[in-house]
């Protein structure tokens, strides 16, 4: 909500400025961070493993090459991740199939250094997209003309869910900015309004980039992913906490992992997000 | 005990001492000019040595023995007068003080009325006149009242253009804002630059930091009463101007010889002058804001008088996506003169703050709105008893009804309409006092008194628990009804509830208050008070300024009533003739039950809101210096505090304490005003703080390709920002007046932030927009650069 008021705000501002500055902070201890996002299909699956680093470092962190890193799924089926030398640790479902086991609650072991860490997430289920119906739209109040995608699915009812809904153009996302997130709460951004509705008008629309619309021959297309409770608190924030700027920012705070330690507990030695998605996805040629 | 026993005795002897026949007068002082009441008069008797202040309608009542007595009346800028009084039987003197003009001063010498400071039992008071904060070199020329109390010792934000103000450690909700009486929920236009009041209507402001009197409750931290003139009864007049932001216009006058009258609107015209200027993306969009204030008195008769006023102002912004918001206030007073001694004020009042937003000429398919609000409903009675020269005791009480509207929501996608509301809280507020103010001798005088404070919560469902570990999102454990709570033998239960509720939490507060004055000699005395406060209601805001959209939530099982205690001490001197005031104060407040929020707490639309927040402990302290001219050509104050204030919140930096947001070691002001000739006067003020706290990182770390900052110690405000300080000017030039025009007019030209600081509001982190896995710290100033401005405004 902050940004929409900021929004309004700098709209209307008269000379407030930013200036990037030079400034020295302290550098605290490096700890390890998990990258971990899986989802049920059959490609490579790859969760990352790096260090972090000074703040200001500003080069890529270190990767973390030597752990031991498996989940363990239905019947206590155990899915190595081997490790590629890059930080990167990869499972390939052609191997004992894809973690598509919806409802399960799988569970995530880490060695690190002589330290064993868990994490479970639930994999939750995902509403199939209907169409994407698309058309063409003269420049606007705002947006530019071109073609307009939006994408149709139904919420599940009933039930609190929430999702990540990524748009490409050609295969590569829609949006450049890593930090531009599309989370859902059920089909709305937040609250209990939005049970079991269809994604509501502004999600819907939000597949196609409003100063850069789509052209003839694009190819629009949408991966609808399902998010655990864990997973989208962790994401909000992350998407709160970039672009936390201005009157409205909210104090910066450490995001909470949900790496815990080998009896299930809460820990500050781990840093990341262990997360499990189901996916759909909707294509449409503009023609 | 013994001592005790005597003190108690010599009390009670001096309440009942009736031995001389004694004589009350009575009255009212006002303006020569206006007919306004002069709130705060001076009313004394040199020979004895007494005398009291006329309350905030103006009215004094003194007794003294029979005789003759030189009775002299005199308020700050007015020209003094001296009654001869004998006084033989109860008498009526109203009294009107014509207001003094500076070259007057030059050569006569004022003998009272500045004495206030000193004299009165108050400490850790401002009062500012109307007149004053139209000096007062303003943002884009337009004088505002809360931006003028940001110059007085013991004040702080957390940065320019933020909402409210921050007293002696407390935050912007522990403020009760008053206007005539009626509580403002948000007193800002536009997030915070301007505040709501409209300076032609103002007729004084009056902060009340410590030393708070039992007839005032309901915040932590500060009162600040802001009173609404009561319009000319003499004379039908205009005052209004033009300025970059806003038009004003005021009329007043009498209505008849009982009954005048003060009606002022504003609104700002940034929108109509921008349109031709916006290219067509932004030609749709709104942005606007109006207040309007009437009032209307009438004077029934001798002993019964009656006052409505009224507030009604909105802001609107956005453009297909539009913001609206604004407070509604209504007061109603009556004041009754039952007989010399006894004064009765009632009032009652109506305030409302409320907002809403969605899509502006959306389709009925696909729809949102969005509302929210706050409103309240009280009955007051207030009762004046000047029992003796000696003792002045007041007593009364007040309920107040308020009504929550969390939020109210309607969505509507593809035709389907859901809508959602956050369940209604209502709340029940009253209180009961009595105070005794009265002087020991010569030298001492002391107030005295208490207010017993009760609330109860009403939900319009059952009440619900939550548990979990300190700084994380508690989980709801139950949802039943409290038997003991609901069925404890309630003695507040004769207080109606105008509706059904579910479940009901009640809380009992006893708040002491004590201040003392003793004056050392004719010019310096020294001061003391101690006051507890209680609060009930609750800004929820986690964001650094509070935002127009933020809640007020009751106290209820979870969240409970914020508690502060206060020592204050001061040291009050008068220097030459009182021409120069100067206060010396150092204080110590201790904060209970002062709540926080979890890492990204949901403060918005949270049916659950009360497991995302947090409560902890705070404390504040510091000394604060002031120096202040009256009189002469130039005019103005120093203001310097050193504080420091922290809070302890179980889950936030590591548990430790941490400086608050708005914490700032210094804080200096010097506001300055020099009349140069009848045409010119020339202001200027100049203002430094300390840099405020704020968050850093110090490592990061990459997640999907987001770099994240992280601090490994969990630490909360572990830096400070920059230092803050800033020049503004301003110059007032009053064209020859033609003696026989009516219409007079002059023109304002200022400049905000004269040597064009970048004073920094936050620093933020950010990656990189080129490069992703740069990072940067950036300054965000919220005024970059200096800000001239030239108003007109007019008389007639």
């Amino acid at each position: 909500m902050r940004y929409i008021l900021f929004a309004v705000f700098v709209a209307l501002t008269f000379s407030s400025c930013e200036d990037i500055i030079e400034l020295d902070l302290d550098n605290g201890k490096n700890q390890l961070v998990v990258d971990g996002f899986l989802n049920n299909e059959s490609s490579i699956q790859t969760i990352r493993l790096t260090s972090s680093a000074p703040y200001f470092s500003n080069v890529a962190t270190p990767s973390e090459n030597f752990a031991s890193v498996r989940l363990i799924g239905p019947n206590n089926l155990t899915y190595n991740f081997i490790s590629n030398g890059n930080g990167n640790y990869e499972y390939n479902p052609n191997t004992l199939g894809a973690i598509d086991s919806i409802g399960f609650n799988y569970k995530l072991e880490i060695d690190y250094k002589g330290s064993a860490y868990t994490s479970t997430s639930l994999l939750n289920p995902v509403p199939v997209i209907d169409s994407m119906p698309y058309a063409f739209e003269p420049a606007g109040f705002g947006t530019e003309e071109g073609y307009y995608a939006q994408f149709y699915a139904r919420d599940f009812g009933g039930r609190k869910d929430f999702y990540w809904i990524k748009p490409f153009r050609n295969g590569k996302p829609v949006y450049d900015d890593p930090t531009f997130m599309i989370l859902s709460e059920d089909a709305t951004f937040g609250g209990e309004a939005g049970d079991g509705l269809v994604f509501i008008e502004p999600l819907r629309a939000i597949i196609t980039d409003q100063d850069n619309p789509f052209v003839l021959g694009d190819t629009s297309s949408v991966e609808l992913h399902s998010l655990n409770s864990s997973a989208y608190q962790f994401l909000d924030q992350l998407v709160n906490s970039s672009g936390n700027d201005g009157l409205f920012a909210v104090p910066l705070s450490n995001i909470r992992s949900n790496i815990f330690d080998a009896a299930g507990n809460p820990q500050d030695e781990v840093l990341g997000l262990f997360s499990l998605s189901a996916i759909s996805k909707f294509e449409v040629i503009i023609q | 005990m013994k001592k005790l026993n005597i003190l108690l005795i010599s009390v009670l002897l001096s309440l009942i001492s009736a031995a001389q026949e004694k004589f009350t007068i009575r009255g009212y002082v006002t303006m020569t000019e206006s007919g306004e009441e002069l709130i705060g008069a001076t009313v004394a008797v040199k020979s004895l040595g007494t005398g009291v202040s006329a309350n905030v309608y103006g009215f004094y009542s003194l007794t003294l023995p029979k005789g003759t007595y030189e009775v002299s009346y005199s308020f700050i800028g007015y020209t003094d007068k001296v009654k001869t009084v004998e006084l033989s039987y109860n008498q009526k003197i109203d009294m009107e003080l014509s207001e003094s003009v500076y070259e007057i001063n030059e050569v006569v010498i004022e003998a009272e009325g500045a004495e206030q400071n000193v004299k009165s039992i108050e400490m850790s008071v401002n009062k500012i006149d109307a007149k004053d904060i139209k000096k007062i070199p303003a943002l884009l020329g337009e004088a505002d009242v809360i931006k003028s109390v940001l110059l007085l010792p013991g004040v702080s934000t957390v940065g320019e253009g933020s909402t409210g103000f921050n007293v002696r450690g407390g935050g912007i909700d522990q403020n009760l804002v008053l206007l005539d009486e009626a509580p403002v929920y948000n007193s800002s236009h536009l997030f915070g630059f301007f505040s709501v009041f409209n300076p032609d209507a103002v007729k004084n402001v009056k902060l009340l930091k410590g030393g708070i009197a039992p007839e005032y409750g309901g915040r932590l931290s500060s009162i600040l009463d802001v009173r609404m003139k009561e319009g000319n009864s003499k004379k039908f007049t205009g005052t209004g101007g033009l300025g970059v932001i806003f038009s004003r216009l005021a009329l007043e006058g009498p209505i008849n010889n009982k009954t005048s009258f003060i009606v002022a609107g504003r609104r700002s015209y940034a929108d109509v002058l921008a349109k031709p200027f916006l290219n067509e993306d932004l030609r749709g969009s709104k942005f606007y804001f109006y207040d309007l204030t009437a009032k209307i008195n009438h004077r029934i008769n001798e002993n019964n008088r009656i006052f409505l006023s009224g507030y009604f102002g909105r802001d609107v912004f956005g453009s297909g996506f539009v913001f609206n918001w604004g407070n509604a206030t209504a007061t109603a007073r009556w004041n009754h003169i039952f007989n010399e001694k006894l004064f009765m004020n009632v009032t009652t009042f109506y305030s409302d703050y409320d907002y809403s937003f969605g899509l502006e000429d959306s389709d009925p398919d696909d729809d949102f709105k969005w509302s929210s609000s706050i409103v309240s409903g009280s009955i007051k009675p207030d009762f004046t008893y000047y029992l003796n020269n000696k003792n002045t005791i007041k007593f009364g009480g007040q309920i107040i009804y308020y009504d929550f509207k969390p939020a109210e929501a309607s969505f509507a996608s593809n035709g389907q309409i859901s809508s959602l509301s956050l369940p209604g809280k209502y709340g029940n507020e009253s209180g009961f006092y009595a105070q005794n103010e009265q002087k020991i001798g010569a030298r001492l005088s002391v107030l005295y008194g208490a207010r017993v404070s009760h609330f109860r919560y009403e939900g319009d469902r059952e009440q619900e628990y939550f548990e979990g570990e300190a700084g994380l999102r508690k989980v709801l454990k139950s949802e039943t009804l409290n038997e003991s709570t609901f069925h404890q033998v309630n003695i507040w239960g004769w207080i109606p509830s105008y509706r059904n509720y579910k479940s009901e939490t009640n809380y009992t507060n006893f708040e002491p208050r004590l201040a003392i004055n003793y004056s050392l000699n004719e010019t310096s005395s020294l001061k003391g008070s101690f006051n507890r406060m209680t609060q009930y209601l609750h800004l929820i805001s986690n964001t650094v300024a509070s935002t127009p959209v933020d809640l007020w939530l009751p106290t209820t099982n979870n969240i409970k009533p914020q508690i502060a205690d206060q020592v204050a001490v001061g040291y009050f001197k008068n220097f030459k003739q009182n021409k120069y005031e100067t206060s010396l104060e150092v204080y110590y407040k201790d904060f209970q039950n002062q709540i926080d929020y979890i890492d990204n707490a949901d403060i918005f639309f949270n049916t659950q809101l009360e497991g995302d927040l947090l409560t902890g402990d705070g404390r504040a302290y510091g000394l604060e210096l002031y120096v202040k001219k009256n009189q002469g050509k130039l005019t103005g104050w120093i203001s310097y505090t050193i504080s420091k204030t922290e809070r302890q919140v179980n889950g936030i930096n590591r548990d430790e304490w941490y400086p608050t947001r708005f914490d700032r070691a210094h804080n200096l002001s010097v506001v300055s005003s020099y009349e140069l000739t009848d045409k010119w006067n020339f202001s200027a003020n100049f203002v430094y703080s300390s840099g405020t706290p704020a968050t850093f990182p110090t490592n990061r770390y990459e997640i999907q390709g987001v770099v994240l900052p992280h601090n490994d110690k969990d630490a909360r405000n572990n830096y400070r920002i920059p230092d803050y300080h800033r020049l503004d000017i301003s110059a007032t030039l009053t064209p020859k007046k033609n003696k026989d025009r009516k219409f007079n007019g002059e023109w304002v030209f200022s400049v905000y932030n004269v040597y064009n600081r970048r004073n920094p509001f936050s620093i933020f982190f950010e990656q990189d927009d080129a490069e992703p896995r740069v990072t940067n710290a950036v300054r965000f100033s919220v005024i970059g650069n200096f800000v001239p401005a030239v108003s007109y405004n007019f008389n007639f």
